[in-house]
């Protein structure tokens, strides 16, 4: 080891501002969120009365927040599942030499650009059930429009493609990368043997991907979990009856709208907990089939 | 997540917080005027109105005073800032708040109500129109300031009705019409749809005031605190049941919560709106067809009562040390507001009511409702009809998780994924439950 530092507490000084963000940004609130799920918590005094495991024993029993669940799960593997096919197919094709092939990467990166609420506006507007182009578009030529605002399954697939497109650029960029990495010589290799292009794929290619997928998958689900607030914000507020009321989006009702900070302390504690777990048996299962070289 | 950018604004946050305390000595000087604070969730052409017309023209009337508009969102999201505000100990001084966190704001303890604030005469109350006063009196007090009271009525396309070879001036008055003259529209292919509807929760307590019925105990809460919904009772049942036949007939096109549906009606795909008189400035101005305006559809065969205010009042919140020129401040406010030139052309710019009878006397002689007839619709609607606990209004606690119970349980009858009576009783449940909340809590 080289560089060592000349005495034992600069490196603690050196550290302090991000020690001290973490702190105040990140545990602290952490810390309350956990101190405040045991409580019933008035909004204008903030004074709570403990109520023990309450809050948390309310959610699992109701059937509203049950439901809130199993939304959120078919979402987020809608939002991965479609996420990843998708910019993995596009990143292929635009990894290929082709002229101004500089111009469409650039461009397939704008969607993650866009803030969520410009993205859900573009998307609500498409859909829009009166006079939304798509809705123009499925009605002459099926001659029936889905009404996204009364049909549940309807507006849940139009945010899942939604929010997987928000996330494609992120995706591709990460791909693309990761193709790069992929040695020519390989291929040649087997294509020179008599593989096909699909096994030229599942051999060669997809393998020397699999820790950018993994990464992707991880990236992925905790954007479907946490970060699609705005979008379902946007477009649908969680209707209609519920169809889209994914569990970020019931804890900001709770928490920014109601005010009943204890019972939304305690969404953020269990939210926070699947997570935590989704993420550990992601590690536990795929990670072991990632092949780092 | 992304820690990085996270880190970064919490840099900035502290970066900005020492500039702050750095530059602030530099400013603080006697002799400036005193500054109130007005938290508002006007947004659109009604943006415009509050902050140039009203605060502008007030500053400029008061050089001693300064009113500070700032927007801080949807209704539902000024109400949570302030509410945060008043955590913190730093509340605006003026915050306007929707119909719906009327018990939320009595149950603060943050406020000073509007009769304690305004002393004698400085005000007339009696000008103003009963039932919107009666709004936000409770228990005989006057709570908050009247500011922009709204109701809902029934907008049409006199286009549809007359490619449809019906009366363009006869608006449906009873859901029956909706729905014979929604098949003729239909089937004569004038409009794709014949009805739609915002603020669908909104229009379920409506349709209850409409028919003097409560929809909630205690008077829907009138007279002490609701502890109950009523609206999963055989009426509420039978206006929604009625509404899930219009969805079965292909009479309603349901469009969405708050003002979403507009679009279909200003597209002429849907031929008439059930929508709040806010939007009458709004609709006229963006529709290419001619407007026409009617009261809300009563059921037939109910009884009686009248439509019920919506819209939003100005609270004021007591804070630390509030000087007594402040509190001047905001009643020469108040009384500008109440200016009956003011209140005229707030009406002109929005379609929110005319809040005083000298207003309307004042728009009368200049023989506006004349030449805008829509604008008069609303406030000869809030005038018929009794006057009892169920036609002011229902108050609850935790009204806006409530509201969004019930805009769901609309939307599982109207889509069919639930029975009309089961997904009242469902949202009925759930809504009790907070009801015991929000009483445990505010003893």
């Amino acid at each position: 080891m080289e560089g060592r530092f000349p005495d034992r507490i600069l490196p603690y000084v050196l550290l302090l501002p991000s020690i001290a963000v973490i702190v105040v940004f990140l545990i602290v609130p952490s810390a309350q969120a956990l101190w405040l799920s045991f409580f019933e918590v008035s909004p204008f005094t903030g004074r709570g009365t403990f109520v023990g495991l309450n809050n948390f024993r309310e959610l699992m029993t109701s059937d509203i927040y049950r439901h809130s669940l199993s939304v959120t799960l078919v979402f987020a593997v809608g939002v991965v599942a479609l996420g990843l096919v998708l910019s993995l197919a596009i990143a292929l094709l635009a990894s290929l030499p082709f002229r101004g092939f500089g111009v469409y990467r650039t461009a397939l990166l704008w969607p993650y650009a866009l803030s969520p609420a410009v993205g859900g506006t573009i998307w609500a507007l498409l859909f829009d059930p009166s006079t939304g182009p798509v809705t123009v578009l499925l009605r002459a030529v099926t001659g029936h429009a889905p009404n996204w605002m009364m049909d549940g399954e309807y507006a849940l697939g139009v945010t899942v493609i939604a929010a997987a497109w928000k996330m494609l650029g992120f995706n591709i960029v990460f791909f693309l990368a990761g193709l790069q990495a992929v040695p020519q010589e390989l291929k040649e290799a087997a294509r020179v043997d008599g593989a096909g292009a699909a096994r030229v794929f599942g051999r060669i290619t997809f393998p020397i991907l699999s820790p950018v997928t993994f990464f992707l998958f991880v990236m992925n689900s905790l954007y479907a979990f946490f970060e699609v607030f705005g979008l379902i914000d946007v477009m649908t507020q969680g209707g209609p009856g519920g169809a889209t009321e994914i569990l970020v989006y019931r804890l900001y009702q709770d928490a920014f709208i109601s005010a009943r900070w204890g019972i939304a302390s305690a969404q953020s504690i269990l939210l926070f907990v699947m997570v935590g777990a989704l993420t550990l048996l992601q590690f536990r299962f795929a990670g072991r089939r990632v092949f780092y070289g | 997540m992304r820690m990085g950018s996270r880190r970064a604004i919490g840099f900035l946050t502290v970066v900005l917080a020492v500039a702050a305390l750095v530059m602030a000595p530099a400013r603080g000087d006697a002799q400036q005027p005193v500054k109130v604070t007005l938290w508002h969730a006007m947004g659109g052409a009604r943006y415009e109105a509050i902050t140039k017309d009203i605060a502008a023209g007030f500053n400029k009337a008061n050089p001693n005073y300064v009113i500070e508009p700032l927007y801080t969102g949807s209704y539902a999201e000024t109400v949570t800032k302030a509410i945060a505000a008043i955590r913190a100990g730093n509340p605006p001084h003026i915050v306007q708040v929707f119909e719906v966190g009327t018990q939320t704001m009595l149950d603060s303890g943050a406020i000073i109500a509007v009769q304690d604030l305004i002393k004698g005469d400085e005000i007339n109350f009696n000008d103003y129109i009963e039932p919107i006063l009666n709004y936000y009196k409770v228990g005989a007090r006057l709570a908050s300031m009247p500011f922009n009271s709204s109701t809902a009525i029934v907008y049409y396309n006199r286009d549809v009705f007359q490619k449809a070879g019906l009366d363009p001036s006869k608006p449906p008055a009873t859901y029956k019409d909706v729905e014979e003259m929604g098949r003729k529209i239909v089937a004569s292919g004038a409009a794709r749809a014949a009805i739609t509807f915002g603020w669908p929760s909104w229009m379920l307590e409506q349709a209850h005031a409409m028919h003097n019925k409560p929809y909630a105990d205690h008077d829907s809460g009138r007279n002490g605190r609701a502890t109950r919904v009523l609206f999963n009772e055989p009426f509420g049942v039978e206006v929604l049941s009625r509404w899930k036949r219009w969805a079965d007939a292909k009479l309603l096109a349901y469009g969405g919560r708050e003002y979403a549906p507009n679009k279909a009606f200003l597209s002429g795909e849907v031929a008439m709106l059930m929508q709040s008189t806010s939007q009458v400035t709004t609709i006229e101005k963006a529709a290419k067809f001619p407007v026409g305006t009617g009261f809300l559809p009563r059921i037939e065969g109910q009884s009686a009562g009248k439509s019920v205010i919506g819209g939003a009042s100005f609270w004021v919140l007591k804070g630390p040390g509030r000087s007594p020129q402040e509190l001047d401040a905001i009643v020469k406010f108040f009384k500008f507001v109440a200016q009956p030139e003011e209140t005229a052309r707030w009406h002109m710019d929005t379609g929110y009511f005319p809040a005083t009878k000298a207003a309307v006397d004042l728009l009368r002689k200049q023989e506006w409702f004349v030449k805008h007839p829509n604008h008069e619709t609303a406030f000869r609607q809030i005038q018929e009809g009794p006057d009892t606990p169920n036609t002011r209004g229902v108050l609850l606690g935790n009204f806006v998780q409530i509201r969004n119970i019930t805009d769901t349980a609309i939307e599982k009858a109207v889509s069919g994924k639930l029975s009309p009576k089961d997904a009242l009783d469902e949202a009925a449940r759930e809504a009790n439950k907070l009801l015991d909340e929000y009483n445990r809590i505010h003893k």
